[in-house]
């Protein structure tokens, strides 16, 4: 038995929580899982498939997994900065959850497979090499080894600094490359852990702010205000790109925000809740005059 | 444009006569019985070359071929996009500009052959308003240039006649008909399936020529053709360079390895997944509150990736978009049951409240309601929805839970008895057709 499904099956047993929400093995790789019996905590698994953000599973706007009860939740790095996100939005109360810490050395970009593959440069998750959460902080529970570095790729950072070094008319080519086969399905929203609003402004149709047809004028009013509504929110956990089914590298937009909000306020996101965003703070020093 | 001739319908829904007689493609119980037997009615033999230098012809000529084509994502110096998906090349339908981009019999596309029918957003009419109140409408043109498809995949090709029915059902879809109508298409057989497929458990098969106007087939040289409707005649003839007679003697040689070919396939795919489908239906009709829904819509993120890269889901939404002052265009643009403001309501109120409900509508639409209503089970069995799912819904998982939960029950005859009654007394519902 796992310290992972040790502490699960404790949780579940001494009534402290209703559901453990983890990952566990499927046909098409690990999967999330909604645990509510002792007697199912053995198929709780962590390894290098463990790829979905669990946080999005906390949205209280997911009526049906609220209703199970109070919940536990395995958090990699990633998940944890997005928790430490929506406490710092004040979505739900600290003690409204429990969390499990897991230790984690990367995981792969897709998350197929009966047996955990062994991360290399061609199948690790591009927001793995370099990630400062291996161990998060602000966790009730932390279990499992600490895990080595992945192998190192291409980082984001670099791939943004080729996009940045084109031409604006080259960058604007690019974009709209990858945005032509955008169908606005919002399935990045939906993947999203801080993505969410009761109603999304593109739902909203009185007036209708953002064009829902995928036509190009469409799709850069969609992405752009996905980007803006996320700078300096995103934990950059991938899950949006991954759910892409046609493939766009929303990373890459992502990682800019950061890079952008990191230079005009000195934020990175971390899975300190106490630390505020810049959204959501005031300060004297703030660069922006308009604020003061 | 009118409803397709009755003819048209039956012979896009066929099953291919010469895979009939193997043991992957035997009827099953419940297998199509109003559906006619396509008749082969040419063979040629394609040979990669000849298709090569078609697909180049075509291009040349301005008139390309849609095809399954590896991904553009890290062509043309944009590398940037496939290093940060990490993941091996992708293909996707559309117009080819020369054969080098072709991948046939590779992964499947990631979206389905229906965007070339139903794009993602198109144009219904147009409108201007002409002063004193008076309004102007255009319907968008329904005139579209005639396309090959080549190399489409069986379980793409074989939703079309599946979703003409609703097209077709209280209103005469005219630009769906239109496209269907200037559309011919040569499907490939499938030889690369994976454990996500089970089209031999939708009543289909990897070599399925149900929407096809030809089928090609492996073989040493290239491809076995059979064209199986005059839209399919009628492109061969126009390339007479390109589909070659079989020289005497070999007809018999390449028939009997296209046969080889396409029974292993079907074998290797009838093992992944069985279904009862009376009884799946029936189960369906009698459990709307089973627990088992409340098991569904946890994982489920709600974004409708499974709609998008399906073949058959053909729900749109309706937008009017002013261009400018005064005038604008009425466009419909993909939706999904899947969301939850698909049935919501103006007052507030949503009928299907949370996620478990969603799914179940999934379900309940693809294995129930459409068989019901139109005899066609509303899904090809490409298994797309559970490769693309950000959460690894898996869909033929599903399917053999309900399954067997369905075997479990029908010794229970109250139930079962009533709804079987139910389902035979439908018009059309070819899935009882082997016992009716």
């Amino acid at each position: 038995m796992s310290d992972l499904q040790d502490t699960a099956r404790r949780l579940l047993d001494e009534g402290t929580v209703q559901v453990v929400i983890g990952w566990e093995a499927s046909r098409l790789g690990a999967r999330p899982v909604f645990v509510t019996s002792t007697d199912d905590c053995d198929r709780l698994i962590f390894d290098t498939r463990c790829v979905h953000n669990l946080a999005t599973f906390l949205n209280p706007r997911r009526v049906q997994v609220a209703a199970l009860g109070k919940a536990a939740v395995v958090v990699k790095g990633c998940d944890a900065k997005a928790v430490a996100g929506l406490l710092r939005e004040a979505q739900f109360e600290r003690d409204a959850i429990v969390t499990i810490g897991v230790r984690c050395g990367g995981v792969v970009s897709e998350p197929s497979g009966l047996e955990p593959p062994e991360l290399t440069s061609a199948n690790v998750a591009a927001r793995c090499p370099g990630c400062d959460v291996r161990e998060p902080a602000s966790v009730d529970f932390l279990v499992g080894e600490a895990q080595p570095e992945p192998p190192v790729t291409m980082s984001l950072n670099e791939r943004i600094a080729e996009l940045d070094a084109l031409s604006p008319a080259e960058r604007f080519a690019f974009w709209t490359g990858e945005l032509s086969r955008c169908t606005q399905c919002y399935a990045c929203r939906q993947a999203c852990p801080l993505c969410y609003c009761e109603r999304c402004i593109v739902e909203k149709s009185q007036p209708q702010w953002i064009e829902t047809s995928p036509h190009p004028r469409g799709n850069f009013a969609w992405h752009l205000t996905r980007a803006q509504h996320l700078a300096g929110r995103c934990v950059g956990c991938g899950e949006c790109e991954r759910a892409c089914p046609v493939g766009i590298p929303l990373g890459l937009i992502n990682r800019k925000l950061q890079q952008v909000v990191h230079e005009l306020y000195g934020y990175t996101v971390t899975d300190d809740p106490a630390v505020p965003a810049p959204i959501g703070a005031y300060a004297t020093d703030d660069t922006q005059d308009f604020i003061k | 444009m009118s409803k397709p001739a009755k003819g048209d319908m039956k012979t896009d829904g066929a099953q291919l006569k010469t895979t009939k007689a193997t043991k992957a493609t035997k009827a099953k119980p419940g297998a199509k019985a109003n559906d006619a037997i396509a008749t082969v009615r040419q063979r040629f033999l394609l040979s990669a070359d000849a298709l090569a230098a078609l697909v180049d012809k075509l291009a040349a000529a301005g008139t390309p071929a849609v095809a399954p084509a590896w991904t553009a994502d890290g062509a043309d110096g944009a590398t940037v996009a496939t290093a940060t998906t990490g993941t091996a090349r992708e293909t996707e339908y559309r117009s080819v500009s020369g054969a080098a981009e072709l991948a046939l019999g590779e992964r499947l596309p990631r979206l389905s052959l229906k965007q070339y029918f139903l794009p993602p957003t198109e144009v219904l009419f147009s409108y201007r308003r002409n002063g004193g109140g008076e309004v102007e409408l255009t319907p968008a043109p329904t005139d579209f240039a005639a396309q090959v498809v080549l190399g489409a995949r069986p379980c793409d090709t074989a939703a079309l006649p599946i979703v003409d029915k609703v097209m077709n059902w209280d209103y005469a879809d005219e630009l769906w008909n239109a496209r269907r109508a200037a559309t011919t298409i040569f499907s490939l057989a499938c030889g690369v399936e994976d454990d996500s497929c089970f089209c031999s458990a939708v009543f289909l098969d990897p070599a399925t020529a149900q929407g096809a106007d030809g089928l090609l087939t492996p073989v040493d040289d290239g491809y076995l053709v059979e064209t199986l409707s005059d839209k399919g005649d009628a492109f061969a003839a126009a390339h007479p360079e390109s589909f070659a007679a079989l020289a005497a003697g070999t007809d018999k040689a390449a028939t009997e390895q296209a046969e080889r070919f396409r029974a292993a396939a079907g074998e290797r795919v009838a093992g992944h997944l069985t279904l009862d489908h009376e009884r799946l239906r029936n189960w369906l009709e009698n459990h709307f509150d089973d627990p088992f829904w409340a098991t569904l819509g946890l994982r489920c993120n709600g974004c409708g990736v499974c709609a998008s890269v399906c073949p058959t889901c053909h729900c749109f939404d309706i937008v009017d978009e002013p261009e400018s002052v005064g005038r604008g265009v009425r466009r419909r643009n993909w939706d999904t049951c899947q969301t939850c403001v698909f049935t919501l309501h103006a007052s507030g109120h949503n009928p299907r409240a949370d996620q478990n409900a969603r799914y179940r509508q999934r379900i309940e639409h693809k294995f129930h309601v459409y068989p019901l209503k139109f005899g066609d089970v509303l899904c090809t069995g490409c298994g797309r929805c559970s490769r693309a799912c950000p959460t690894s819904q898996d869909l033929a998982e599903i399917l053999a839970a309900i399954n067997a939960k369905a075997a479990g029950e029908s010794a229970a005859p109250d139930k079962a008895g009533k709804a079987s009654k139910a389902a035979k007394g439908a018009d059309a519902a070819p899935t009882t057709g082997a016992d009716s």
